[in-house]
């Protein structure tokens, strides 16, 4: 590479003076060379930082055919060499393009990008095997820095030669603008940091296509590339600028990947040993600068995708701008990550360390995920029982009791025939009878209460408190209010835990219960103390309810608290 | 069965006139505009839904018409009910349970109450409430007593009546009550008034 560059100068500064870019005057000279070698630089550095990247490759021959055109420039020099450069001199403008359109994963984007390349590739090689095989330049009114050697010369077609020059420039401001307009587009469909990731690498080479288009219309008008003139001069001038910064925006892509890399797979162990769900996803947001980053997982029992809590998801679909990666383990997928559009071959870039972070968060989505069908199919449960109890209670008043009504109603007239017709053992039995009648009515309207409470779901939780107060043997203390009416599973979770708070009360031979009923934010907040023996009862019943529309109970020696959401 | 059919054929056969009929809280409304009875007699479930239509209907008439008094017949024994009843338009209704309808002779007293515009809660009810033990009841204030008077008042009966039950005279019963409306701070207010009112703290306590 070194030979390569300090042999170009030295070819400059000697027998190319006068027909060299670099030979016009010791500044070019230096900025051909820095160019030269910062393309190199760049494309080594990309080589040992990401080894296997095609870029580094590309930068690297580039680097070398960057400094053809001067070897071209050899007067007298060995016709082979001269013949050679003018050959691949053509392959810099592809080379760079091809290099500026890779991805950070190695591979060209869309299906026009691979076109763009491939057509710069093919005109390329067209143009430079058809002037070597028949282009002589002695007959070339054009020539400059090579006037006399073609060493591949089959046959000398001037006018073929002269049609395929003149393409080739027609094509080469073609080239520019498309290449331009693919940088353009990238730019545009790309936001936030996939968009500043971009710009050090698509900036420059817009810039190198518009310094490719200028000399390719400059050609057109001045058909003799002299190196002093001064529209050639700025325009190479603007053409080293960009290949410089170019060089530098592919070393910095390749720097940035693998500083993301390196904190991909730091970030593992900076989780902890017990990470909550979703810290896989900031952390890997966190490394990769992409706070839009969404890990969601897949459930091959439910068919379903989860995200880390459990909750379902949509599939994620690529957006403008955004790609997917599904990460598969055992043929099956594991995660699905919608990231940044940059961020291609991501998968490549997140080693065991992660994708057994993933597994692990995936076997845990899942398990959440189950749990909330448990507790959504709990809550069902008992809705179903309730709005069964409540039938119940409904068919006893309307069938038992107006039956037990009417019945009572026989016996009194009966009682009263009786005591007309002078029966005096009837109507004594009769009496009696219509006592039982009494008797059976209170102790189906006790039965229907216990079925379910009809004040609570007409009255609200408060009045059907107090009427628990009311025929609690233990004198009762009812404090607060539930603030409106919660929902109907609610009420009664806490109907239910202040019945078997009584209850409990009662065996223990308290001698008071205070209750309290607080609205705190969405939760119901129930509580019941009270001064007897200590508990030797969990509460069942009660945790089974508060527990199924998803409260919180503590039991303690003679206390109770039940945290109830009530959205 | 407990029908409206039932329940007319004995107010009927008991010798009152039954103005008019209706089958649900809209008709009744209607009839009671129309008929302008001294009492309405409702039933606490009435359609569509069978809960408390009957308790709002009995609200309504009482807001709207407060010269007619009404009389809820329910299968519930809750004081909150019979409190609601009362809030609004105090006086001039009574809460019994549906198996008391039987008991033709309670009926017609108790409709006879309501007209002179006191109240009168059912005696299970008045039970509970009385045999209830609670912390934070202003009732606590009164003695065993006084309670029982109260009680009393609030099934409907009338100091002769109180006096008759509890056999004591009718100016212990008037002393009793006295204490019961100074303790509950209703001292201010006509007597029947305050009547209603000791009842309403008696249901709310």
């Amino acid at each position: 590479m070194a030979a390569t560059g300090v042999g170009a100068l030295a070819v400059a500064e000697g027998p190319g003076r006068f027909t060299t870019y670099p030979g016009s005057s010791a500044p070019i000279a230096a900025l051909t060379l820095v160019t030269g070698f910062a393309l190199a630089g760049a494309g080594l550095l990309v080589s040992f930082t990401r080894p296997g990247q095609r870029v580094g490759d590309l930068a690297i021959l580039a680097a070398f055919v960057w400094f053809a055109p001067v070897w071209v420039g050899w007067q007298d020099g060995p016709a082979q060499v001269v013949s050679l450069g003018m050959v691949v001199a053509g392959f810099t403008f592809p080379l760079l393009v091809h290099a500026a359109l890779t991805r950070p994963d190695g591979r060209l984007g869309s299906t026009p990008v691979r076109a763009l390349v491939v057509a710069v590739y093919l005109e390329a090689a067209v143009a430079a095997i058809v002037l070597a095989l028949v282009r002589n330049p002695y007959f070339d009114p054009g020539c400059w820095s090579n006037c006399t050697v073609n060493t591949f010369l089959v046959r000398s077609v001037p006018p073929l030669a002269r049609l395929v020059e003149v393409t080739d420039r027609w094509f080469a401001v073609g080239a520019a603008a498309a290449f331009a307009t693919a940088c353009a587009w990238g730019l545009v469909r790309n936001s936030g940091p996939a968009r500043r990731a971009l710009a050090p690498v698509v900036g420059p080479a817009m810039l190198l296509a518009g310094a490719v288009a200028a000399h390719s219309i400059a050609l057109q008008q001045i058909p003799v590339e002299d190196p002093a003139n001064l529209a050639f001069i700025s325009i190479f001038v603007a053409a080293c600028s960009a290949v410089i910064l170019l060089g530098a925006g592919l070393a910095l892509a390749a720097l940035r990947m693998r500083s993301q890399r390196r904190a991909v797979s730091r970030m593992i162990t900076s989780l902890g040993e017990a990470p909550p769900p979703g810290s896989l996803e900031s952390a890997l947001a966190q490394a990769l600068d992409d706070p839009a980053l969404r890990i969601v997982y897949w459930l091959p029992g439910a068919q379903r995708y989860v995200s880390a809590s459990g909750g379902f998801v949509e599939e994620p679909a690529p957006e403008p701008g955004r790609a997917v990666t599904t990460l598969i383990h055992d043929d099956r997928p594991i995660a699905v990550i919608s990231h940044a559009g940059t961020l291609r071959g991501l998968e490549r870039e997140i080693g065991p360390a992660v994708r057994l972070g993933l597994e692990n968060e995936r076997l845990q989505a899942e398990v959440l995920a189950q749990l909330d069908e448990i507790r959504a199919s709990r809550a069902r449960i008992v809705e179903t029982a309730d709005a069964e109890r409540r039938r119940l209670e409904r068919d006893l008043h309307d069938g038992a009791q107006q039956r037990l009504l009417a019945l009572s109603f026989d016996v009194r007239l009966a009682r009263a025939a009786a005591e007309e017709n002078g029966d005096g053992q009837a109507q004594a039995v009769l009496a009696e009878a219509v006592g039982d009648a009494q008797i059976a009515l209170a102790e189906l309207r006790e039965i229907a209460h216990g079925i379910f409470p009809a004040i609570l779901a007409e009255a609200g939780l408060e009045s059907a408190l107090e009427t628990l107060a009311d025929s609690s043997p233990v004198p009762v203390e009812i404090h607060g209010a539930a603030g409106g009416r919660p929902p109907a599973p609610v009420e009664m979770a806490a109907y239910v835990l202040v019945t078997e708070a009584l209850n409990d009360a009662t065996t223990r031979r308290a001698t008071r219960v205070v209750v309290g009923i607080a609205r705190e934010r969405e939760r119901l907040v129930v509580t019941a103390d009270d001064d007897g023996t200590t508990r030797t009862s969990s509460m069942i019943a009660a945790a089974d309810r508060v527990g199924a529309v998803g409260g919180v109970l503590e039991v303690q020696p003679t206390k109770v608290r039940a945290d109830i959401p009530c959205a | 069965m407990l029908t409206r059919e039932g329940i007319v054929r004995l107010l009927r056969d008991a010798g009152l006139e039954v103005a008019a009929e209706a089958e649900d809280a809209e008709g009744l409304l209607r009839e009671v505009r129309q008929s302008r009875p001294d009492v309405a007699v409702v039933d606490i479930r009435m359609p569509p839904t069978h809960t408390d239509e009957g308790l709002v209907a009995a609200q309504s008439i009482r807001a709207q018409h407060p010269e007619v008094g009404v009389l809820v017949l329910s299968q519930y024994v809750e004081p909150s009910y019979a409190m609601r009843l009362l809030e609004d338009q105090p006086g001039r209704v009574g809460y019994l349970l549906k198996e008391r309808v039987f008991d033709i002779a309670t009926v017609i007293d108790a409709l006879r109450r309501i007209m002179d515009g006191e109240t009168v809660i059912d005696p299970t009810i008045i039970s509970r409430l009385v045999r209830r033990h609670r912390r934070n009841d202003p009732l606590t204030r009164l003695t065993e007593r006084e309670r029982e008077v109260l009680g009393l008042i609030a099934e409907g009966l009338s100091n002769r009546a109180i006096a008759a039950r509890l056999f004591i005279t009718e100016r212990t019963v008037e002393a009793h009550s006295t204490q019961i409306f100074l303790k509950l701070g209703l001292s201010e207010s006509a007597d029947w008034h305050r009547r209603v009112l000791a009842v309403l703290t008696f249901l709310r306590s």
